[in-house]
């Protein structure tokens, strides 16, 4: 009895007279054949149908040529034992009741529950710590209430844990099974033969649900706290470990460190995956910082290759450095005739090529600083004769473009004996390593001026001075 | 569709505060009224014609000419069943319970009151509708069977139904396995429910209800210098326009039961309205300086309520608070061997079978009429949040509406009875006399 009933309406959504009407639409809402229903959902599929009252069937009665009334008759129940009588609601159509069983009886079902006789049992049901009685109350219990354990543990008299009840169960019903089966080959394909319960199992799988949910939330928070402070131990050990490290000086020989590493090996507690620790890299003063720093991501691994160690090498060593830098180095080093990777990575020829790729980008580096302050110096040049019309060196100008060359050259050693403030900060803002270059443009400037005392012209180098003084 | 069938059964809890009846099929029951009787005794009363003349008065009294149980030897009495009977004040009315403990002691009174629920508040004849009854989930069989027999005996029902109180509010929260909190007037019941049926070696209980919270208010009040005057001991006089006063009547032959029966009304109203749970344990120095809330009496004063306000549901939580309360220490003894509510419930899962232990930790359903006190849902999952272990997820649930929560057993029979499926599931009149009434015991599991 549903709300359709009360109503008077039809069963079924669509009725016969609108099938046509609905077909064209069934059919493209069908879901493509091959793959199931619900992997066609995953990817956005169908959108859910309701069985759905169409508005116009609601709107006017169906034109029914039949008589519908309700009345309060008795009905029987198949599922009951007993003949009790009680009364519902029937929809009487024409005046004639339905026939036929309670709608409901078909939901009566239950566990087929073997059932022994008493020669049966003491042929093949007997059992030292199970009583007839007992045995007989279980398989009672457990067709009252439809093999629920829980709760036929619960109501069973003696107190027996649901394993034993399970197990006295499954035993009986098994062996039962066996005897009355003609020849064992047809039972051993029943569930009951071929999986038996195992009660030690079962036993064990409780206990240590039993411990995993009797954990209170404050047992939880204590562990918790435990294995906190163990990682802070750890930690805080790790962190000395790498401070003791970087304290060492660079210029430490191999020995120490080696034997510092032997501690470190002991320590831990693993020698053999400790044995491939990196022996030192010594590293150059310039670039201490970086090593040690690569050094220190190295120790994080227990074991790696040297190639992969030279590489993070010259990663770190080379990152200060553009693209097209680390393009010329490798440049230089081709054309030097060395590969650019060592075919034999050994400790010392690693060391080597680390120690040769560096040199040749500190002279990169110089020969581009010194391009740049030609550049510089002789713009500044230009700039000075714009400057200052009123100058001495005027009438010299035509010499003085002949001598534009030398005196930069000059000029570049002049600035750093200079006063002119605007050189003068020019000149300190190289950087020191710039002191190379400088000191290669000294020489040369002298090697020039010693040329030029011995030139004939007096008034050039009066002239020159003035020049210099201007500049200087 | 949804599986129902009305047979116009009838659905009566018989609680140990109120009792509820109706039709089942419906979704609140008809007819509410107190648990309790007034009786006066006839036998001050020796006069033969004053039987004919109790016989002949219909208006709110109900006769009990024979008692079923000729054991007793009372003699006669009359019971005053419902509300309205009990309103009024009788001289030497006594009021009496009978149920004691969850246990029923006085059948009389039990048949009473079913004839005035089926007589004077539904207005139907037992012998057309199947009863379904609910009772405790600790019921003895003795009770069940004694029921039976009342109830095909007397009333001659065609068919009848004991379900237990745990199984019903499970239902009635659409759930077959729950652990059912049961918070009612006389008694709190903690009961595990698996697959339908009650676990009944895991049932725990304490007598500690909304009664006994009432009456710890009663005390503390008193102890204040408050008295609540019963609602028959005065009465209100408008002298002038807008203002009352209030003239104090005197009834010297009223009993002790009446006058502690109509107090106890009162402060049940104050209870509701004005307690709270608190949301940490109760402690006196945390609440001593908390705003007092008023409420007015029904005799015009106003009084002040303070920490009481929490203290006194905090009893449910913490039973040895009873100590505190000056006049409670007749009950110390009683609550220092009864467990607070969280420690009820973690023992009571404890007790069942490992494999359901964590469904029931996720669905603990609140019933009851205390359970409905506010933010007690969130006390007790926070309580039990602390004690559960860690692998469980606690849960914890109310319908929101505390008609619902009230009734909820009524409910769940409510919808038990006019499922299709239960039909075939009723004790007959007709097994009732072939097998006697121990069959109820197989019937009605």
């Amino acid at each position: 009895m549903d709300a359709k009933d009360i109503l008077g309406l039809p069963k079924t959504p669509f009725s016969l007279t609108q099938e046509k009407k609905s077909r064209p639409q069934k059919d493209s809402q069908r879901k493509p054949d091959g793959i199931s229903r619900e992997v066609y959902a995953l990817t956005g599929g169908l959108a859910p149908l309701m069985p759905s009252l169409d508005i116009s069937q609601l709107k006017r009665p169906p034109p029914s040529d039949e008589k519908i009334t309700w009345q309060w008759l008795p009905f029987t129940n198949s599922a009951r034992k007993d003949n009790l009588q009680l009364y519902h609601w029937v929809r009487i159509v024409n005046g004639v009741p339905p026939t036929g069983d309670y709608s409901f009886a078909k939901y009566n079902k239950s566990v087929g529950i073997v059932k022994y006789t008493d020669e049966e049992y003491e042929k093949y049901l007997t059992d030292p710590m199970w009583t007839k009685e007992e045995t007989d109350q279980l398989f009672d219990l457990c067709e009252r209430f439809d093999l629920r354990f829980v709760v036929i543990a619960d109501r069973f008299p003696s107190s027996r844990t649901v394993e034993e009840l399970k197990n006295r169960y499954y035993s009986v019903s098994r062996d039962i099974l066996v005897a009355r089966a003609p020849s064992s080959g047809d039972v051993s394909g029943h569930p009951l033969v071929k999986d038996p319960y195992n009660f030690s199992q079962e036993i064990e799988r409780k206990r240590a649900l039993s411990m995993v949910l009797s954990q209170t939330k404050q047992q939880e928070r204590k562990d918790a706290e435990v294995l906190a402070e163990a990682k802070k131990i750890t930690e805080s050990r790790m962190a000395a470990r790498a401070a003791e490290e970087s304290e060492l000086p660079v210029t430490s020989n191999v020995g120490p460190e080696n034997t510092e590493k032997a501690n470190v090996p002991d320590e831990t507690a693993s020698p053999s995956s400790n044995a491939q620790l990196p022996s030192a890299i010594i590293a150059p003063p310039t670039l201490m910082a970086d090593t040690a720093a690569t050094m220190a991501s190295l120790r994080m691994l227990r074991v790696y290759l040297r190639t992969y160690a030279l590489e993070q090498m010259v990663q770190a060593a080379s990152s200060t450095a553009g693209l097209r830098t680390i393009k010329r180095v490798e440049q230089t080093l081709q054309d030097l005739g060395v590969n650019l990777k060592p075919r034999v990575p050994t400790k010392a020829v690693c060391a080597e090529h680390l120690e040769l790729r560096k040199e040749i980008l500190t002279l990169l580096n110089l020969q581009k600083q010194l391009q740049y302050k030609e550049a510089e110096g002789s713009s500044y040049r230009e700039n000075s004769y714009a400057e200052t019309p009123s100058t001495p060196k005027r009438p010299h100008r035509v010499g003085d473009l002949d001598r534009t060359f030398i005196p930069d050259s000059i000029s570049f050693g002049g600035n750093i004996l200079g006063d002119n403030g605007h050189l003068v900060m020019a000149s300190h803002s190289l950087p020191t390593c710039f002191l190379f270059s400088i000191s290669i443009s000294i020489s040369i400037s002298i090697s020039i001026s010693i040329l030029w005392m011995s030139w004939p012209p007096s008034s050039v180098p009066i002239n020159c001075l003035s020049n210099w003084d201007f500049r200087g | 569709m949804y599986g129902g069938d009305e047979v116009s059964a009838i659905v009566i809890d018989l609680g140990s505060h109120t009792c509820k009846a109706g039709y089942a099929g419906e979704d609140a029951p008809k007819a509410v009224f107190p648990s309790v009787v007034g009786s006066i005794d006839q036998m001050e009363v020796d006069d033969p014609t004053n039987v004919e003349k109790n016989s002949g008065s219909a208006l709110d009294s109900k006769n009990n000419v024979k008692p079923l149980d000729s054991d007793k030897a009372k003699g006669k009495r009359k019971l005053y069943v419902g509300s309205q009977a009990l309103g009024y004040r009788r001289d030497h009315m006594e009021v009496l319970s009978p149920l004691k403990d969850g246990v029923v002691v006085d059948w009389d009174m039990v048949d009473s009151i079913w004839d005035h629920a089926f007589r004077e508040c539904l207005l139907i004849d037992p012998k057309e509708h199947p009863m379904l009854l609910a009772e405790s989930s600790s019921n003895t069989p003795q009770q069940r069977e004694r029921t039976a027999e009342l109830m095909f005996e007397k009333y001659k029902v065609p068919a009848l139904f004991l379900a237990k109180n745990a199984v019903l509010t499970s239902f009635a929260s659409g759930r077959a396995t729950s652990l059912v909190v049961d918070s009612g007037g006389g008694s709190t019941t903690v009961a595990p429910v698996h697959d339908g049926y009650v676990l009944q070696k895991a049932v725990a209980s304490s007598p500690i209800g909304g009664e006994f919270l009432s009456d710890c208010l009663m005390k503390s009040l008193e102890s204040k210098g408050i008295t609540i005057k019963p609602r028959y001991s005065f009465k209100r006089k408008e002298i002038r326009p807008g203002e009352f006063q209030t003239v104090d009547l005197d009834f010297p032959n009223t009993t002790e039961s009446y006058k502690l029966y109509s107090q106890r009304a009162i402060v049940s109203d104050i209870k509701e309205c004005v307690c709270r749970a608190p949301d940490t344990p109760y402690d006196e120095s945390a609440y001593s300086n908390i705003p007092m809330t008023p409420y007015e009496l029904p005799d015009g004063q106003t009084i002040e309520i303070g920490a009481d306000r929490f203290k006194t549901p905090d009893v449910l939580f913490n039973p040895s608070l009873v100590q505190t309360i000056p006049g409670m220490e007749s009950f110390a003894e009683v609550a220092s061997s009864v467990r607070g509510l969280p420690q009820m419930v973690i023992e009571s899962i404890n007790k069942c079978d490992v494999d359901i232990r964590r469904e029931l930790f996720s669905s603990i359903l609140l019933a009851g009429g205390t359970a409905s006190m506010q933010q007690l849902k969130e006390r007790l999952e926070k309580d039990l949040l602390e004690e559960s272990p860690q692998a469980a997820r606690v849960k914890v649930l109310a319908s929101g509406n505390a008609t619902e929560r009230r009734f909820s057993v009524w409910i769940g029979g409510s919808i038990l009875a006019s499922l299709g499926s239960f039909q075939q599931m009723w004790f007959s009149k007709s097994e009732y006399e072939e097998h006697g009434a121990s069959y109820i015991q197989r019937k009605c599991p």
